[in-house]
């Protein structure tokens, strides 16, 4: 089966006096495969997932999605991205930023308007009429799925896609994830919500500065008896050096103030 | 098609923000008081004008075209300064706040290229300027019913200059603004606006023979620099309005150096070389815009 998303020892850094952000990071994505990556904060995994969505330069190895370079708008038209902490023009309504990416993604005006109802209705934003600046985090979280899935997409790739959201919106993820997943459209996610990836995802890779630390298959990640959060703890651990992270001052038996 | 989209939705995101429509406010609302207060001064007053037998000064017909003439100058000014606040409005938010709150990663994930989304933005920052500018234009010549007629095409040429420095103003703001940041951009095109009118209006006095002219270096180094900024282009009017106000004054007063002379300093209208200039000032603005935005990491 032909991979949606091919990454081949991608490396990228800012500048050239920091460490590499990403450092030789390699994948495969299939259609119907739902695909963690997880990591701690800074492992890298928004730069693997921009790069893919061709909004960050590589400065080394190959990113290929549908066969195509990330940056040909073809290509693009089969992807759907929510970014982590999404922001949207700030003076629109929901409908039309709905509207606006709509037309960026050629849907005609008939389909248009029955998508955007029905996007809409899936994001509980249906009935708000406020600008996005009044929007709270979470509904702009909201909007930011919303937009992603506008466009029917192959490839749906979800930066920490449930950080703002309530436990009903989560659960809404988890049911688009798995109905997508059905429907063949692979799924990149990225997120730190472990027990959740674990409950959707076919196949994991924990990264940290920069790197894959380990890839595989939910089994063969993570071993019968223990669970994902163990496993990523003790190998993010084994790749840092030991930290006392808790202030002292906070167990000090003194006088208040 | 993709760039009208981004066009469409930047302008109605334009259209909320309340900078641009107190801009729009209180430009109206100048130019009607402008023509108002000068209609009353030239009812309650200038009819009145006249003096002793032998009184050689205006006529109040005389007075009447000068009042005239003084309110379609002020209007070209009025207009000319709040093109500029438009450029200035428009130019730091038409692109920049998606720049930087991050509404750009996904409008920039959607099938649209960079060449699409600048074009886009650039379209509607323009679209915006006409329609303001045009809006008070069209409010100006409206109050001008207030006076006599016969200057309506030197109001409608001076906003079309108006409009066109103010875009390449806008222009340098959105380059800018997508290199570095709005404020930074509007501090350094209001600097080099300002002095972009310094060496114009050195030229100026150049090319009118002042003393200037006399200084070979000086004469180069001006030329030199005038066709390295972006100058203002200008209609005839502003040398028209000139020449009709002086011919008025110094009309029966046979010692009055000739009309010509006096309103050498005064620019006359734009040549060819410099509208093709101005077009070729866009076409490299344009494209810093464009390599900022093509650049840019998001």
């Amino acid at each position: 089966m032909a991979a949606v998303v091919s990454v081949k020892d991608l490396r990228k850094r800012y500048r050239r006096t920091e460490p590499w952000a990403v450092d030789g990071v390699t994948f495969e994505l299939e259609p119907g495969q739902v695909f963690g990556l997880l990591g701690p904060n800074g492992a890298g995994k928004t730069s693997v997932v921009k790069m893919i969505a061709g909004l960050l330069r590589l400065d080394a190895g190959e990113v290929s999605i549908f066969g195509s370079s990330p940056g040909d708008p073809q290509a693009r038209a089969q992807l759907g991205f929510a970014p982590e902490d999404p922001d949207f023009p700030k003076f629109l309504r929901a409908s039309e930023v709905l509207d606006y990416f709509a037309r960026l993604l050629g849907v005609d005006q008939a389909d248009r308007k029955r998508r955007i109802t029905e996007t809409l209705a899936f994001a509980g934003l249906d009935s708000e009429r406020r600008q996005i600046r009044r929007y709270s985090k979470g509904m702009k979280q909201r909007l930011g799925i919303a937009q992603a899935i506008l466009g029917r997409p192959k490839l749906l790739i979800l930066d920490e896609p449930t950080a703002d959201l309530d436990p009903l919106g989560r659960r809404d993820v988890r049911t688009l994830i798995e109905r997508l997943k059905d429907s063949g459209v692979a799924v990149l996610l990225n997120s730190h919500l472990l027990s959740e990836v674990e409950l959707v995802c076919d196949t994991v890779a924990i990264m940290a500065k920069g790197r894959v630390l380990k890839e595989g298959t939910m089994s063969e990640v993570v071993p019968q008896g223990s669970n994902l959060e163990d496993v990523f703890v003790q190998l993010v651990e084994a790749n840092q050096p030991p930290r006392d992270h808790m202030p002292s001052f906070i167990t000090d038996k003194g006088p208040t103030s | 098609m993709k760039a009208l989209a981004v066009a469409l939705y930047t302008m109605l995101e334009l259209s909320r923000r309340r900078l641009l429509l107190v801009f729009f406010a209180i430009g109206a609302a100048g130019i009607a008081g402008l023509g108002i207060l000068l209609k009353v001064f030239t009812s309650a007053f200038v009819a009145s004008v006249g003096g002793p037998p032998g009184f050689e000064g205006p006529t109040p017909e005389q007075m009447t075209k000068l009042t005239e003439l003084s309110f379609v100058s002020d209007l070209i000014g009025v207009l000319g300064v709040f093109a500029l606040l438009v450029a200035f409005a428009i130019g730091m938010t038409a692109i920049y706040h998606d720049l930087e709150s991050g509404s750009v990663v996904a409008i920039l994930s959607k099938p649209v290229s960079r060449l699409e989304f600048t074009v886009g933005k650039v379209i509607a920052a323009v679209v915006g300027m006409v329609l303001v500018v045009g809006l008070l234009s069209v409010e100006a010549r409206l109050v001008m019913y207030l006076f006599g007629g016969g200057l309506e095409d030197a109001l409608w040429f001076q906003t079309l200059a108006s409009v066109a420095n103010a875009v390449t103003l806008m222009l340098i703001v959105l380059a800018l603004s997508a290199w570095v940041n709005n404020i930074v951009a509007a501090i350094i095109a209001f600097i080099y606006n300002g002095a972009a009118g310094v060496v114009v209006a050195l030229h100026q006095q150049m090319a009118g023979g002042g003393v200037l002219a006399d200084n070979q270096v000086l004469h180069v180094g001006l030329t030199v620099l005038y066709w390295l900024v972006p100058h203002a282009l200008v209609s005839s009017a502003p040398r028209e309005i000139a020449r009709q106000q002086f011919a008025i004054i110094t009309a029966g007063d046979p010692h009055a150096p000739p009309v010509d002379q006096i309103v050498s300093s005064i620019p006359g209208g734009s040549s060819g070389a410099d509208i093709l200039w101005w077009f070729f000032v866009v076409v490299v603005l344009f494209g810093l815009l464009y390599l900022a935005v093509r650049r840019r990491q998001v």
